[in-house]
C-alpha cells in the first residue's frame, strides 16, 4: 500500500464482506433498494448521492457517482451546480450553528 | 466508370473472445435475417474530426466511393424490393459528388432515405441548400447532437460545432422537419467520454426542452448510441489508459436481450470501395462477411445471405451493452 486512499480500491468495496458477511448483506439489501427508481428517478437518486459524496469528502464515492452521473446524461455543468448546492449548504449549515453561539452569548453575557 | 480494385479479406476475424464468451453463456449466436436496410458508406472525406468517431473520417480524407461501385450499389437497390431503406453515411455523405443523384435515384426507386448528416456540412460551400434538397426528396434525416450542452458536444466535435449545430437544426425545421409533418428529424447522441450513454427516453426529453426552451429547436426522436472502441475512440482509450476499463464496462453490461435486434440481422453494408460488411463496425475493423458469402456489391444477391452467420468481434460489445445500440439508438 503506497497510499490510503487508491482507485482500485473501489472495485475491492464488496471485500468488506469477508468479516461481517451477515451485516454486509443487510447493509447491501438497503443499500440497493435505496437507489433503486421510485417517486425520484434513478437520475434524481444519483445526484443524491453525488452531491452527498462531495459533501462527505469521499473520493471513491465521488469516482463512483461522477461516473454514474454521465451515464444519466448528466454533465460537469450539471454537476457543478450539484457540488454548489452542497457547499452553500454545507456554508449555511455552519452559519446556521452560529445562531447555537448566539443563544449561548444572551444566556450567559450581560 | 472507374475501374475498382477490390480486395477481399481473407484474414482471420479480430480476438473475439469476450464477446463470443458473453454469447456462448446465453446459448446465442448471431445470424443474419432478411436484410431490409442497404447502408451505403459513400467515404470516409469530413469536414470535422470528431473524437469518437469509427470511420476516422476527417477533411483530408480522400476515399469516396467510385462510380463502378456507386452504379453497382443501386443496382442492388433496384433489384431487390425487400431492400426498402438506404441508408447513406460517411463521412460527409453529402460531400461525396453523386451525393444527390443517389438520393434522387433512391427515391425515384420508391425507397425510404436516410441521410446521416453532420448539420455543419451546411456551412461548407455548395450545401447552404441542403436543408430544402432534403425536404424536396423527403429524406429521413438523422443528426449527431452528442449533448444539448454547448460545452460537452465542443468537447466531442470541436470548437464552435455546437452554434453551427444549431443553426443548421434551425434551417432543418424551417425546412419543415422536425415539426410532425412527415419530414423526420432525428437526433444521435454518442457520450462525451468513456462511458455508456443515458435512458434514451430521459435524455430524449431533457434534450427537447432545452433545446426548445433556448434554441426554439425542435425533432422528432432522439437515438442514444454507445461509443465503439474501434478506430480513433479506441485510439483515444488507448492514450488515456482507459481501454481496458471501457472493455470491461461494456461486458459487465452486457444484456442478452439486445441480440434480437441487432442492426447487423437486417443490415448489409456496403463500403466506399464496394466491398460487403455485416456492418459499418465490421466494415472499418475490415471484418467482412462470413467465408463463402459475397465479397463485393459486384456479386450481391439477397438470397445468399438470408441465414449467414454474423461476423463478431469484441467491439460487438458496443452493441449490447446496456439499453443496446444500432443505427436506430436503444435496443431494449
Amino acid at each position: 500500500m503506497t497510499a490510503y486512499f487508491d482507485d482500485k480500491d473501489l472495485a475491492h468495496f464488496g471485500d468488506l464482506k469477508r468479516h461481517a458477511p451477515e451485516l454486509w448483506e443487510r447493509f447491501m439489501q438497503y443499500y440497493g433498494p435505496a437507489f433503486e427508481p421510485g417517486l425520484l428517478t434513478k437520475r434524481e437518486k444519483v445526484l443524491i448521492g453525488f452531491a452527498v459524496a462531495q459533501s462527505s469528502q469521499c473520493p471513491y464515492c465521488t469516482d463512483s457517482y461522477t461516473q454514474q452521473a454521465l451515464e444519466q446524461g448528466l454533465t460537469m455543468q450539471h454537476l457543478a451546480e450539484a457540488m454548489h448546492c452542497a457547499a452553500s449548504l454545507r456554508a449555511g449549515i455552519t452559519l446556521a450553528h452560529g445562531l447555537v453561539a448566539h443563544n449561548i452569548d444572551k444566556k450567559v453575557s450581560m | 466508370m472507374n475501374a475498382v480494385p477490390l480486395r477481399v479479406l481473407s484474414e482471420e476475424p479480430a480476438a473475439a473472445a469476450r464477446f463470443g464468451r458473453r454469447l456462448a453463456g446465453h446459448g446465442a449466436e448471431l445470424r443474419a435475417a432478411a436484410a431490409a436496410t442497404l447502408q451505403i458508406n459513400v467515404g470516409k472525406k469530413c469536414n470535422q474530426a470528431c473524437r469518437h468517431c469509427h470511420v476516422d473520417a476527417g477533411p483530408l480524407r480522400t476515399e469516396l466511393m467510385p462510380d463502378a461501385v456507386f452504379e453497382a450499389s443501386l443496382d442492388v437497390l433496384a433489384r431487390h424490393p425487400q431492400l426498402q431503406t438506404l441508408d447513406i453515411t460517411g463521412g460527409a455523405p453529402e460531400l461525396h459528388p453523386r451525393f444527390r443523384e443517389m438520393v434522387a435515384r433512391a427515391r425515384a426507386l420508391q425507397r425510404k432515405v436516410i441521410v446521416r448528416h453532420n448539420l455543419t456540412v451546411q456551412f461548407e460551400e455548395g450545401h447552404g441548400d441542403l436543408a430544402e434538397f432534403f425536404a424536396a426528396n423527403r429524406c429521413e434525416v438523422l443528426s449527431s447532437l452528442p449533448h444539448y450542452t454547448e460545452d460537452a458536444t465542443d468537447r466531442q466535435r470541436g470548437r464552435g460545432v455546437y452554434q453551427k449545430s444549431i443553426e443548421a437544426l434551425r434551417r432543418l425545421n424551417g425546412a419543415g422537419y422536425g415539426r410532425g409533418g412527415g419530414l423526420v428529424l432525428n437526433l444521435v447522441s454518442n457520450p462525451v467520454g468513456a462511458f455508456l450513454p443515458p435512458h434514451q427516453a430521459d435524455l430524449e426529453r431533457d434534450t427537447r426542452t432545452y433545446l426548445g426552451d433556448h434554441h426554439g429547436v425542435v425533432f422528432d426522436h432522439l437515438f442514444t448510441i454507445t461509443n465503439m472502441p474501434i478506430a480513433r475512440f479506441a485510439d483515444w482509450l488507448r492514450r488515456s489508459g482507459r481501454y481496458d476499463d471501457y472493455m470491461d464496462r461494456l461486458e459487465a453490461a452486457f444484456n442478452a436481450a439486445t441480440l434480437p435486434g441487432l442492426m447487423c440481422r437486417s443490415l448489409i453494408s456496403v463500403s466506399w470501395d464496394g466491398r460487403l460488411f455485416d456492418c459499418d463496425f465490421n466494415q472499418m475493423r475490415e471484418l467482412g462477411l462470413e467465408p463463402g458469402a459475397p465479397a463485393t456489391v459486384f456479386a450481391l444477391e439477397l438470397q445468399d445471405l438470408e441465414g449467414r452467420r454474423v461476423r463478431t468481434a469484441d467491439h460487438c460489445l458496443g452493441c449490447t451493452a446496456g439499453a443496446g445500440s444500432s443505427c436506430g439508438g436503444a435496443l431494449t
